[in-house]
């Protein structure tokens, strides 16, 4: 709550206090000249009153519910935000999905083939994973996959011309399954599987790490050899046993792994041509629209503390030891 | 009066060698150990840390660290046990021969509950439905004296004490009527007032169900209460080996008259000194030449530094490795 | 009475001796060796690339769009500009920079969490709170914002990533100084005299400048792309500077000529490899527990 609050206050404070002029960057050249629209602009948008003011009455707007007009669309930030985020949730819920279910996988390998080949090979891929400029693969992924095979298509969200499904999330996805539009599904999906993927190989190659010396850690513990002296057959072993106790680090990660997404999607969703919140991160950092920013910095924030607080519940899902009570 | 009589051999061990992998090289922890469990017998070793007794006992289940050498025989119910493939060795693991681990604080699954790890390996090996494996470890957890078995099912090892747990480990390892229990040191890391219920239990269970145990310890007290016949083994060899009662009241080996002399005597005077056994014992990389006690013994000759000591019958089902043979009384 | 001088309590003495052949066997390690040879090769080029270029980076020809040839190694862009030539010369760009920006961060990080462990209160609340704000926000976002309203450019951006790299630095230091300063407290009736605090010193060093270094080796990698990401939303230095991250940007729309892309994506690619290669020796070597390196 704390930190909520002082992010906007931090977020507030600094676009204010940075040189550059909103009116100037959202108006163009013709009508800056034009000292009265300069002043309808500020009287509009409030910039012409004293700063603490300008500040109360941004949180008393918000306490409800209203974050402000963006100067870019002209619309409600809260709309602007309706519109964008279910498309980057759509996106990253599926990367995070890709990343963690392959990045622990492949973790689990290297750890019980350690020191091996497999595992060699596998540091230098996950090393190389989060080395990765995440445009820079985007692209040759687009042109790889998309122009040469055209496996997948290489950008947007349907293809142009597929209407989306009837709106109940937002997520296409899911939209076209409520609705039973298998083919809007398929179509959604296979413009997700691009996008997600590049998304999702900085923490691909960050949960094999983690995972890696997470499951160390744990397997030469007593209850594993037990676990092994009761007859058991090694795969349920680690995917029972092992893999359990070691869930404990790897889960932590998941709030590292959201941040990441978080700052991918600004570089994906550019390249993609995909309308969501990144795209609209970028556009109103550069245009210095200043309720879009706030508003924008406030939702990252809040699924920051949602993402925690999903993680310290499943902290104690994983872990009796953990559980109050 | 030998062991041969009426009682069928359950487990052979013959001319077990077992090597480890080291940053200096191969190590020998367990030089050329033989021994043999009868059925619904307690079969105790005794020995130091670092003597080989637990390598000896995990070779028997497969469970050496990678990179072990084994040589010798290790025959269980005619079957050869050392090398077993992979499938084979699963059957054997927990159904016919199951084990119970030192410290049940971390021989048990800490997020995995009771239930769980009462009904897993039951499952697997006998297939029974998960309602059956249920019903089943309701009923090993009253055998084990564990209260209130129906809620204990749901709960997890940290809920436990030190004494409930290894009951329950006890419980598991007994899951699916194995034929021999092979406990390692499972009193030591228990206080002594519960370890003397944790022992009666394992009597007890072993007469109902026929078991046979191998109960390894370096408590020689937990030794005499509840094994029948001992081997005392030193720096991977075996040096003495006999029924229990006789060799804690007449050792012959002098290392075993050693460990005996340590132990205070409760109604010694209280200035009674404590007798060590002086020196320390051996590291398998650095294990002397010839008898391993030889530099730690008042009683040592010239060919005790040369020449590895043989395991010798010396009657009344008893074997000797000393041929000084000092303690004849 | 007298008072009698201990000898320095065991611990520190260990980790004094660990130190020399821990880093000493990194070395041997073959990735970072791979690391080390890479960032060479890498640190040669920026230095010697005016001798290595074959062209100017800024001379446009009329040879527009040109795929790879002999005289091309890597094609030409749009200006008829030689892509190697930029690829060489954006290594003068973005290595010295990401060396500055850690060296800065360290610096800045260091200092301020420094100060904030040694006198706590409200110093360390202050800085405490500054850094988990800077954790708060989305890298990205931040760099952005912050780049945008300065405008774009390179030392904006440079700016940008500073506040954005010093709160992990300020974590660290702060977290050692903390656990010396209990150190101290503990051991304070058995330190006297001004050299068994020299000897804390010669320990305390040591023990900070480890995992400082395994952090600034990774994080001269993630500077150099942050930095390039930045520049390819535009927010860096502005063309017609060959700078990889802009490269890039240029590249995607000249979406079919692959070269123009793809060579300088490569070329961060290979830098950030290996400070990663590099980086990831050092914390095997560093600590004997973490699961990548060592024998067990």
């Amino acid at each position: 709550m704390l930190l909520g609050l002082g992010i906007t206050f931090v977020a507030f404070v600094l676009t204010e206090l940075l040189p550059g002029d909103p009116a100037a960057a959202n108006l163009g050249q013709r009508a800056i000249g034009d000292p009265a629209a300069v002043q309808a602009f500020r009287e509009h948008y409030g910039l012409d009153k004293p700063l603490p003011v300008q500040y109360a009455v941004y949180l008393q707007h918000l306490v409800h519910g209203d974050l402000g007009e963006s100067e870019q669309s002209h619309r409600p930030v809260l709309t602007d935000l309706r519109e964008y985020v279910p498309a980057t949730a759509e996106l990253a819920v599926t990367s995070i999905i890709i990343a963690f279910a392959l990045g622990i996988a492949l973790g689990i390998l290297a750890a019980v083939r350690r020191n091996k080949f497999t595992d060699q090979l596998l540091r230098v891929v996950s090393l190389s994973g989060i080395s990765m400029p995440t445009f820079w693969l985007a692209l040759v992924a687009i042109y790889v996959f998309f122009f040469k095979l055209g496996w997948v298509p290489g950008s947007e969200r349907l293809d142009p011309g597929t209407f989306a499904p009837p709106h109940v999330t937002g997520l296409y996805t899911v939209d076209a399954l409520l609705s039973g539009q298998t083919d809007v599904f398929t179509n959604a999906v296979q413009h997700l599987i691009l996008p997600a993927f590049v998304l999702a190989a900085y923490n691909i190659g960050l949960l094999t790490r983690f995972t890696r010396s997470a499951v160390l850690e744990v397997i030469n513990n007593d209850y594993i050899q037990a676990a092994r002296a009761k007859g058991l057959p090694e795969r349920t072993v680690v995917l029972r046993h092992v893999l359990r106790a070691a869930l404990p680090p790897i889960i932590t990660v998941g709030g590292l792994a959201f941040a990441n997404v978080m700052t991918g999607t600004v570089l994906v969703e550019k390249i993609f041509a995909w309308p969501g919140i990144g795209n609209y991160a970028f556009l109103s950092a550069t245009t210095l629209d200043l309720p879009a920013i706030m508003g924008v910095s406030l939702f990252v924030a809040i699924v920051y503390i949602v993402v925690n607080f999903v993680v310290d519940v499943l902290y104690g899902v994983i872990d009796p030891r953990v559980r109050v009570g | 009066m030998g062991r041969s009589a009426v009682n069928p051999t359950l487990l052979e061990v013959r001319k077990l060698r077992i090597h480890l992998p080291t940053a200096s090289g191969m190590s020998t922890v367990v030089d050329g150990v033989d021994f043999e469990v009868r059925r619904g017998e307690v079969f105790g070793i005794a020995g130091e840390s670092g003597s080989g007794k637990t390598m000896s006992v995990l070779a028997l289940l497969g469970l050496l660290p990678d990179g072990a050498v084994v040589e010798g025989s290790a025959k269980y119910d005619g079957i050869e046990l050392l090398g077993l493939k992979g499938p084979s060795m699963r059957e054997i693991r927990g159904a016919e021969i199951a084990m119970v681990f030192q410290d049940p604080m971390t021989s048990l699954h800490p997020m995995l509950s009771v239930e769980r790890q009462l009904t897993e390996h039951v499952r697997y090996h006998l297939g029974v439905s998960a309602r059956q494996a249920r019903i089943r470890a309701a009923q090993l957890l009253r055998e084990v004296r564990i209260p209130d078995p129906e809620s204990a099912l749901g709960g997890y090892p940290h809920q436990f004490s030190g004494g409930m747990r290894q009951r329950i480990a006890i419980a598991i390892a007994l899951a699916c009527n194995p034929k021999l229990l092979i406990a390692d040191e499972p009193t030591t890391a228990l206080d002594v007032t519960v370890q003397a219920g944790v022992l009666r239990l394992l009597d007890r269970l072993r007469v109902e169900a026929g078991l046979s145990v191998v109960m390894i310890t370096h408590d020689l007290g937990v030794m005499s209460s509840i094994a029948e016949w001992l081997t005392v083994m030193y720096a991977g060899r075996v040096v003495e080996s006999g029924r229990t009662a006789d060799v804690l009241a007449r050792p012959r080996h002098p290392y075993t008259a050693g460990l005996l002399a340590a132990l205070p005597h409760p109604e010694a005077p209280a200035e009674t000194a404590l007798r060590a056994i002086k020196g320390a014992p051996p590291s398998p990389l650095a294990r002397p030449a010839g008898c391993a006690f030889h530099p730690r013994c008042d009683y040592a000759r010239p060919s005790c530094s040369t020449s590895v000591p043989a395991l010798v019958p010396i009657g009344e089902g008893r074997t000797l490795a000393c041929p000084v043979d000092p303690l004849i009384a | 009475m007298t008072v009698q001088q201990l000898p320095a309590p065991a611990r520190f003495r260990i980790s004094l001796r660990r130190r020399p052949g821990t880093i000493a066997s990194a070395w041997r390690q073959p990735l970072a060796i791979a690391g080390m040879v890479l960032a060479g090769v890498w640190i040669f080029i920026a230095v010697f690339v005016p001798f290595l270029a074959p062209y100017d980076p800024l001379h446009q020809t009329d040879l527009l769009l040109a795929p790879p040839t002999a005289a091309h190694l890597f094609g030409t862009d749009e200006l008829g500009r030689d892509v190697f030539s930029r690829v060489l010369w954006g290594s003068r760009l973005s290595i010295p920079i990401a060396f500055f920006l850690v060296v800065g961060a360290v610096v800045i990080g260091g200092t301020l969490g420094a100060l904030a462990g040694y006198f706590g209160g409200v110093v360390e609340e202050v800085v405490m709170r500054a850094a988990d704000l800077v954790f708060a926000f989305p890298t990205i976002i931040l760099a952005m914002a912050v780049t945008a309203a300065l405008g774009p450019s390179l030392q904006n951006a440079v700016l940008a990533l500073l506040i954005v790299f010093w709160p992990s630095y300020a974590r660290v230091v702060r977290g050692l100084v903390v656990s010396l300063k209990q150190a101290d407290y503990v051991s304070a009736t058995r330190l006297l005299g001004s050299s068994s605090r020299r000897a804390l010193m010669v320990d305390v060093l040591p023990n900070v400048a480890g995992p400082v270094l395994v952090l600034a080796t990774l994080d001269v990698g993630n500077a150099v792309l942050l930095l390039a990401g930045l520049s390819f939303l535009g927010l860096g230095s502005p063309p017609p500077f060959a700078e990889w991250g802009s490269m890039v940007n240029v590249g995607t729309q000249y979406f079919e000529r692959w070269w123009m892309g793809t060579f300088p994506g490569f070329a961060i690619l290979s830098v950030v490899l290996a400070f990663n290669f590099l980086g990831d020796s050092l914390r095997d070597a560093l600590d004997p527990r973490s699961s990548w390196g060592g024998q067990q």
